[in-house]
C-alpha cells in the first residue's frame, strides 16, 4: 500500500527510473521500476528544442523584404540633399550689434583728396615693381633655355640626364623673413594663441601678439 | 634644288664613309670643313644625330649659385609707409569696436558713476567680478610685458660691413663668391669644378660646394643648369681638346645658416649690386641674368 501511494504522488514531478536489482528488498523477488524524482541540477543537454524549418517560403519572404527595403531607399534618395549652411556667409549677430558702431568720424575734404592721391601714387609703383618682376623672372628663363640648348649640342646624356625631374626637391620648406631677426639661445615661454571664433581685428590686439616678433 | 641634292649626296657618302671605323673620325672632320663651307648646314646636323659624336672641344664644369635668402623683411619705401598708414586709418575707421574695447567703455563709465555723489552699489551686484580687474589694467600689464622682451636688433652696421659674414644685411638675397684659380689667374667667382666622366652636371656642382673649406648645407633646385658661360682661351694656349670652357650654373638655396667654422678669406657673401665689383664683365653679364634681386 506505501508502495502505491507514493508511486501516486511522484507521478507528477519528473522522475528519474532506478533498477530495482540494487535496492536490497526481500519482499518482491520480481523486478519493479521505482521513480525516484530528480530536484537536483539538470545535467543533461535539453534534447526538446526543433531545429529552424527552412521552408520554401521563406527565402521568397527575404526577398520581397529585401526589395521593399530598396523602394524605401530610392524613395528617400530622391529628396534633394540639404545644404549646409557656410559659417563664413551669414553675418553673425555679434556685428550687427549697434553699441558696437564707433562714433562717425569726419574725413575731411583735403583727407579724402590726399587718399586718392596716394592710391593712384601707389597703383604706378606696384605696376612698376610688377614690371620689374616680370622682366627678371623672363631674364632667367632665357637663361636657362640658353643652357639647355648649350648642353644639348655638348653632350646628350647629360642634356637628358639634366631634364630628369628632381624628386628628393619637393616638399620644400623654407622659413619666411620674420620682422627681427632670430635670437640665438631664446627659449620662448610656454603657452597657446588663443584665437576665438570671429575675431574682430582692432587696436589693442597688436599689443597681445609680442610672440609674432620672434 | 642644290642643296637638298648636295645633303642626299653628303649622306650617301657619310655612310659609305662609316663603314671604315678607324679612318672615319679623320675624313669626318675632313668633310666638315668641308661641308661648312659650302651651305649645306643642315648635313652637319643629321651627320650628328646618325654618328656618335666626336668629342666636343670644349671643357667642362659646373658651378654653384648658392644664395642666402632674406632673413628679415625688407624696410618700407617712404611711399610704402605712408600707404601702410592711410591704409590702417581706413580700416580703423570702417571697423566695429572689438569686445576689448566695449570693456574700456563700459569701465570707464562704471568709474565715473562711482565717482558721481549719488551713487547706488546695490545695482552693479551683477558685475561684481569684473570689478576685479579693469581692462585698462590688462592692457598695462600687457605694455608692461612687450616692453620687457627684447627683439634681436634689424640692422647691424658693423655686420653689414664684413663681407665674409653670413649674417650680414639680412634683408638682401646674398651670392657665395669664391676666389678661384683659373688657368694661372686668381679670378672671384662662383664656385667651380671641373667635371669627371660617369656623373651628372648636378653633381659636379654638388662637388663645387662640397670642396669649399666652410661645411655648407644646401638644397639644390632641380636637375637642370640655370646658365651657361663659356669662354675660349686664348690663342696661344689652345690645344686640340681644349678649346676653350664651358661653365654651367645651378642654382642652390642655403638650408642653414648658422656660422659653424669661423669666415674664411676667400669666401664672400654679395648682393647683387655688389657682384659688379667683383666679377670679371662679360662673366657678370651672364651671371646676372639669373641671379634675381626681388
Amino acid at each position: 500500500m506505501s508502495l502505491a501511494f507514493t508511486r501516486c504522488i511522484f507521478r507528477g514531478l519528473p522522475q528519474y527510473v532506478v533498477q530495482q536489482s540494487l535496492l536490497v528488498d526481500g519482499h518482491n523477488a520480481a523486478k519493479s521500476v521505482i521513480c525516484v524524482p530528480s530536484m537536483t541540477l539538470r545535467t543533461t543537454v535539453p534534447l526538446r528544442a526543433e531545429p529552424k524549418k527552412k521552408k520554401k517560403v521563406d527565402p521568397k519572404r527575404e526577398l520581397m523584404m529585401r526589395e521593399r527595403l530598396k523602394k524605401r531607399l530610392k524613395k528617400l534618395e530622391k529628396v534633394p540633399p540639404e545644404l549646409i549652411p557656410i559659417e563664413d556667409f551669414v553675418t553673425s549677430s555679434k556685428c550687427m550689434d549697434e553699441e558696437r558702431t564707433r562714433s562717425a568720424q569726419v574725413v575731411s575734404f583735403e583727407e579724402n583728396e590726399r587718399r586718392a592721391l596716394l592710391l593712384k601714387e601707389w597703383s604706378r609703383y606696384k605696376r612698376e615693381q610688377h614690371m620689374a618682376e616680370m622682366k627678371s623672372i623672363e631674364s632667367a628663363l632665357e637663361a636657362q633655355r640658353e643652357a639647355l640648348d648649350e648642353l644639348k649640342i655638348t653632350s646628350e646624356e647629360l642634356y637628358q640626364a639634366a631634364l630628369k625631374p628632381d624628386f628628393s626637391l619637393l616638399p620644400f620648406t623654407h622659413e619666411g623673413p620674420a620682422y627681427t631677426p632670430p635670437k640665438s639661445q631664446y627659449e620662448a615661454p610656454d603657452g597657446n594663441i588663443m584665437m576665438q571664433p570671429g575675431f574682430i581685428l582692432s587696436k589693442s590686439v597688436f599689443i597681445m601678439q609680442e610672440h609674432c616678433i620672434n | 634644288m642644290a642643296a637638298p641634292c648636295g645633303r642626299m649626296a653628303s649622306r650617301y657618302v657619310i655612310q659609305f664613309l662609316s663603314t671604315f671605323p678607324r679612318t672615319t673620325s679623320r675624313m669626318i672632320v675632313g668633310f666638315r670643313h668641308f661641308s661648312s663651307s659650302c651651305e649645306c648646314r643642315v648635313a652637319i646636323k643629321t651627320k650628328s644625330v646618325s654618328e656618335p659624336v666626336s668629342p666636343s672641344p670644349y671643357r667642362l664644369a659646373a658651378a654653384v649659385c648658392l644664395q642666402r635668402l632674406p632673413v628679415i623683411s625688407a624696410d618700407c619705401a617712404p611711399l610704402e609707409q605712408s600707404f601702410k598708414d592711410m591704409m590702417l586709418q581706413i580700416e580703423l575707421e570702417k571697423s566695429l569696436l572689438s569686445d576689448h574695447e566695449l570693456r574700456l567703455i563700459e569701465d570707464a563709465d562704471r568709474l565715473r558713476r562711482k565717482q558721481a555723489e549719488d551713487y547706488d552699489s546695490d545695482e552693479e551686484d551683477s558685475h561684481m567680478d569684473q570689478d576685479i580687474v579693469l581692462a585698462q589694467d590688462l592692457e598695462d600689464a600687457w605694455e608692461q610685458k612687450f616692453r620687457n622682451f627684447q627683439p634681436a636688433p634689424r640692422v647691424r652696421d658693423d655686420v653689414d660691413k664684413e663681407l665674409n659674414s653670413v649674417q650680414r644685411c639680412l634683408t638682401d638675397s646674398l651670392v657665395l663668391v669664391a676666389e678661384q684659380t683659373v688657368g694661372d689667374q686668381k679670378l672671384w667667382l662662383l664656385p667651380q669644378t671641373q667635371w669627371q666622366e660617369g656623373e651628372t652636371l648636378r653633381q659636379t656642382a654638388e662637388r663645387a660646394l662640397a670642396s669649399l673649406p666652410v661645411g655648407l648645407k644646401a638644397t639644390f633646385l632641380g636637375n637642370a643648369p640655370c646658365g651657361v658661360y663659356k669662354y675660349k682661351l686664348p690663342k696661344p694656349l689652345r690645344t686640340e681638346n681644349s678649346l676653350g670652357t664651358k661653365v654651367f650654373f645651378f642654382k642652390a638655396i642655403l638650408s642653414d645658416s648658422s656660422p659653424s667654422t669661423p669666415p674664411n678669406g676667400g669666401l664672400l657673401w654679395l648682393k647683387k649690386s655688389e657682384l659688379q665689383g667683383y666679377l670679371k664683365p662679360a662673366y657678370m653679364m651672364k651671371v646676372g641674368q639669373f641671379i634675381m634681386d626681388l
